[in-house]
């Protein structure tokens, strides 16, 4: 408890941005690993084992979330993103933004990472919540969705507005400090 | 051939590793003469990479910052010492 609390806390507070969330996160995975502790077979680290079992429990708590907070599917906005994107023949219009910095000369400095981590944050829900399950919880597609109770088509808007925010933020958290 | 729009799709979603290699060759074909789909699939390789850095940091560096507050820390403690006492009983 005392070695992992608080790496649990911070991972749980990276996904879900709420401190009630993710303290009750760590204490379930904790209740849960006790629980599983007989089949804990020393392969791994035990702080990545906990890890996993988190990972249920992160993915527990966005379900239930968007249970209270049920997705919108605006099919317009849908239909508007990509009316800006696509003519009828599906060939691309637009210029996508090129990066005012390259992040890849940024991936040194621990500093980036924090402001990574807080540009999470700018994000809005519920891109946030679908940019955390499939790009930094590695989901299936198919499973976001079902966890989302959201179409592959709306996945495909809600992570595009996701990068694209998570860009702005961190062109503006990044951009203005001395990057290297 | 794939248009922009499919091409991007399969991008953004990422699941162009369970397209058949015929289709697989087409899309990279794809989005090796397309300006625009490259530019997009840079930029979806640059979320990918820079997602994939944040969890290796996350993994290794990471200061653990926020921390679990004192009082929510004690309160565990405790539930723990009692769900431990009770699973060696039984």
């Amino acid at each position: 408890m005392d070695r992992y609390g608080n790496y649990l806390y911070a991972y749980a507070m990276s996904r879900l941005r709420n401190a009630d969330a993710a303290a009750d996160c760590v204490q379930d995975t904790f209740l849960a690993g006790i629980k599983a502790l007989e089949r804990f077979d020393g392969s791994r680290d035990i702080k990545f084992w906990l890890r996993g079992i988190m990972r249920n429990k992160i993915v527990d708590q966005i379900r239930k979330s968007i249970k209270e907070n049920k997705v919108d599917i605006d099919n317009e906005d849908e239909t508007l993103l990509e009316s800006f994107w696509f003519k009828y023949s599906g060939i691309a219009t637009t210029n996508p933004d090129p990066w005012q910095f390259n992040p890849r000369k940024a991936y040194d400095n621990t500093e980036f990472w924090d402001v990574f981590n807080v540009c999470i944050d700018k994000v809005k829900q519920p891109a946030r919540q679908a940019f955390v399950l499939r790009m930094l919880e590695d989901m299936e597609t198919e499973e976001v969705c079902k966890v989302m109770d959201i179409t592959p088509n709306y996945l495909w808007v809600l992570l595009h507005r996701a990068r694209q925010q998570l860009k702005v933020a961190l062109e503006e958290k990044w951009t203005g400090k001395d990057v290297k | 051939m794939f248009t922009c729009k499919q091409v991007s799709h399969s991008l953004s979603k990422e699941d162009y590793a369970k397209l058949s290699p015929a289709k697989r060759f087409f899309l990279q074909l794809h989005v090796k003469l397309c300006i625009f789909c490259g530019k997009f699939n840079r930029q979806v390789m640059d979320g990918q990479d820079m997602c994939r850095h944040f969890k290796q940091y996350e993994a290794t560096n990471c200061q653990c910052a926020p921390e679990l507050p004192e009082g929510q820390k004690d309160e565990l403690k405790a539930l723990l010492a009692a769900q431990s006492a009770k699973s060696s009983k039984n």
